[in-house]
């Protein structure tokens, strides 16, 4: 008795060793690769290192973040990726949602779904060099988009489009809502399909309209999808770079109207000298906002028990 | 038996996760057989052209040529991180952009004892003021000249100031006012349908490099008269329509070079001048000069100095603190830089691939140095200058020859001394200005507060200095 309840005990505690080694690359590489960049990050924005000067740097505290409120640059580059962010996001999940909807009603028996859903999501797979040059050169002053627009009689004279702050911003919003509307339609329809048609069968029996078993049934038991899709999205946008990088000079030209947190970020870190100290204050600025606000938006969404 | 398998895979797993880290060190101090390794990094072939050459002549030294692209800035971030954990190679090649920041730390090393070579090959003074740091010593030679020009269409300027004599369309428009007025000759004579540029930032490199001192002083920005001038200028190019409002390097840049522009209405547009470097000849002008259905501008140019003397783009090469071979680079700059005999095989193109492949069958079937680059060594030029006026350059031009325009941009740039105010920063303060300058231009902002923007924006990309 006592030999076999021993040899059981034995291969448990190994057993539980075995949960460590599994986890054990996650946590070395999280570590490795996230953790320690990170509290780096942060020690990184309480200095004043530059690259260029090699390895001699002070500990300046919290200079670095005063500085970012000195004049309104900062704010504004704030401002902007709200912005940008609300101006795609919005748009994007409404037309998601709609998309998905129709995908998903049995009466509107819509055919290829899964042809069409591949269409929507090709535009994720291209890269955001080759998209800002499209969009460039469609919106340029020269371009098509004028030509077309002008030879219709729509407009009088060509519209100098990345001149204007308030096109600039409204064709970065298209693009990101362009590229990204087809992924939220894959998260939302597959939230959709675990929802079970049991109580559309019973609401259609009861003589519900569609839209009362949308905001009845659907809505509410898409509510972790969507909070997924939100916290995702805003960490996403948060860090907008590439498409307002590109598309213009890099700096958020015109007027600075596309000049996001991120583009602010790496205009100091890629400064001719390397501004690296001050680059990290702006990252923390990012990763401070998007953390208040996923958790804010987390609480918000929260399922009341 | 299970047990034994998932430790040995284990094991595998851990092995090939850290092998990566071990396999740098260990190739530093020599190759095999006491051969002398010399390690290089570049972001384009044509250092691998210069390598290949300087295997020829010193067949027992092992070159290690690295090329990494710097399309999104891969090169500048590699060789940054390369230098701060001190594994950088023996010599690096460094661009026009950022050559300065590397002059002006303590990355690269003191190379000033190759001075004497430059004399005696009469290198171009300008060039070596880029690679010269605060302190007078020299860090980085060039092998090239990039003075830049005013190239223009000749039919053009026949029909707008009856004439297409470089000397005397040079004498039109030698200064700044001059070259205002001729922008209004084209635009009225044109009845609007020629602009004298595509976009202000073509001009406005050309201004700013023409300031009388360098941007900041003392850690404070200077903004010096020049730059108000150019706001005027800029914004009277604007409002009277002598520029296109265009952008460089996008394709109504381009498609002014080959008389396909055509505005929203489909009229047809032409672009009188395009200011370029030497390299902007054979690399962006000519290359762009026949549209796909056989439109062409071929032929129909010419080059001038210009109003003003400027510089766009080179290439320098230093060596690293890092390097272990210190002697043996500095012969590889020399020889690349310093020596009259590569320079001229460079410029005259020698280096073809079939004799870049006797030195070395790997090097590939595209690796070759076509004729035409123009040299920093002024005695090379004066040697060569001959032997261009037949070249599909000078046809280009209209029979004019190209190294000898060059040659008077470049003297003109020598004595300008303008190259001694550059600095490492110059880059972040003028990409802060372009924004401001442009919405100054349309009208939208006064320049009190385009000049405030501007400052903001240097603040902004360089947090350690003083704007006011």
């Amino acid at each position: 008795m006592r030999g076999i309840s021993s040899k059981k005990a034995h291969s448990k505690i190994s057993k539980n060793y075995y949960g460590y080694i599994f986890t054990a690359p996650f946590i070395i590489i999280y570590v490795a690769f996230s953790l320690y960049p990170l509290l780096y990050t942060f020690y990184l924005s309480m200095t004043n290192m530059i690259v260029m000067s090699g390895s001699n740097y002070d500990f300046v505290g919290f200079a670095n973040f005063r500085q970012l409120f000195e004049d309104d640059f900062f704010v504004t580059s704030v401002a902007n990726t709200w912005k940008i962010w609300l101006m795609n996001f919005i748009p994007q999940l409404g037309i998601a949602m709609l998309l998905s909807v129709w995908f998903m009603n049995q009466r509107l028996k819509i055919r290829f779904i899964g042809l069409w859903r591949t269409v929507y999501y090709l535009p994720n797979l291209l890269m955001p060099v080759a998209v800002a040059a499209l969009y460039f050169n469609l919106f340029h002053m020269y371009g098509p988009v004028n030509q077309v627009l002008y030879r219709l009689g729509i407009i009088d004279a060509p519209i100098d489009f990345f001149r204007s702050s308030w096109w600039t911003q409204s064709i970065v919003a298209y693009i990101q809502w362009w590229m990204w509307f087809g992924v939220t339609i894959l998260y939302i329809m597959a939230g959709m399909s675990s929802i079970s048609p049991t109580y559309y069968e019973a609401a259609l029996v009861d003589g519900a309209s569609s839209w009362k078993m949308f905001t009845n049934i659907t809505l509410p038991l898409l509510k972790p999808v969507l909070t997924y899709i939100l916290v995702t999205s805003l960490a996403g946008g948060m860090q907008m770079f590439d498409i307002p990088y590109l598309l213009t000079d890099g700096r958020g030209s015109p007027n600075r109207s596309i000049m996001t947190m991120g583009i602010l970020m790496y205009m100091r870190f890629s400064s001719g000298k390397g501004f690296i100290g001050a680059g990290a204050s702006v990252a923390v600025m990012i990763f401070i906002i998007t953390a208040i606000s996923s958790f804010i938006i987390m609480r918000l969404l929260k399922e009341k028990d | 038996m299970k047990k034994w398998l998932a430790v040995l895979i284990s094991v595998f797993m851990l092995v090939t996760l850290f092998s990566g880290c071990s396999s740098t060190g260990s190739k530093d101090g020599g190759g095999k057989g006491g051969e002398k390794v010399l390690t290089i990094w570049s972001f384009t072939n044509e250092a691998k052209v210069f390598a290949t050459a300087f295997q020829e002549k010193y067949p027992d030294v092992k070159v290690e040529y690295t090329m990494i692209p710097m399309t999104e800035g891969e090169y500048q971030v590699k060789l940054r991180s390369a230098l701060q954990s001190n594994e950088g190679p023996d010599v690096v090649a460094l661009e026009a952009d950022f050559v300065r920041e590397y002059v002006e730390s303590d990355y690269l090393i003191d190379i000033s004892d190759l001075r004497k070579y430059a004399d005696e090959v009469k290198t171009f003074e300008f060039t070596i003021d880029v690679g010269t740091d605060f302190d007078g010593k020299i860090k980085a030679f060039s092998y090239q000249a990039t003075p830049g020009l005013m190239y223009y269409r000749r039919s053009l300027a026949k029909e707008y100031f009856g004439t297409d004599d470089p000397d005397k369309i040079q004498e039109l428009m030698s200064d700044l006012e001059k070259f205002e007025q001729a922008a209004e000759v084209v635009k009225q004579k044109s009845n609007g349908n020629t602009y004298m540029i595509l976009s202000l930032s073509d001009i406005g490199r050309v201004i700013i490099e023409n300031r009388s001192q360098p941007w900041i002083v003392d850690n404070k920005l200077v903004i010096d008269p020049i730059v108000e001038d150019l706001f005027d200028l800029a914004k009277r190019f604007r409002q009277n329509g002598y520029e296109a409002q265009g952008d460089q390097w996008s394709e109504s840049w381009f498609a002014g070079m080959n008389d396909s522009l055509k505005d929203a209405a489909g009229n047809p547009k032409k672009i009188f001048a395009y200011f370029l470097p030497t390299w902007g000849l054979s690399y962006v002008l000519q290359p762009n000069s026949t549209t796909s259905d056989g439109q062409s501008t071929f032929g129909d140019w010419a080059a001038i100095p210009g109003p003003l003397p400027y510089r766009w783009g080179g290439t320098w090469f230093g060596i690293t603190k890092d390097s272990k071979n210190i002697e043996l680079a500095k012969e590889f700059i020399k020889f690349v830089t310093l020596t009259e005999e590569t320079l001229k095989n460079w410029a005259l193109g020698v280096y073809t691939n079939e004799y870049l492949k006797k030195i070395d069958p790997t090097v590939g079937d595209d690796l070759q140095q076509p004729a035409g680059d123009f040299v920093s060594s002024a005695k090379v030029v004066e040697e060569i200058t001959s032997q261009f006026g037949n070249t599909q350059a000078a046809e280009f031009l209209g029979g004019q020859n190209p190294y000898e325009v060059f040659m008077k941009a470049a003297e003109r740039l020598d004595i300008s001394g303008r190259m001694k105010n550059i600095q490492a920063t110059d880059f972040d303060v003028q990409d802060a200005l372009w924004d401001p300058l442009a919405e100054y231009a349309s009208g939208n902002i006064d320049k009190e507060e385009a000049l405030r923007r501007f400052k903001e924006g240097v603040k902004n990309a360089i947090p350690n200095i003083q704007v006011d």
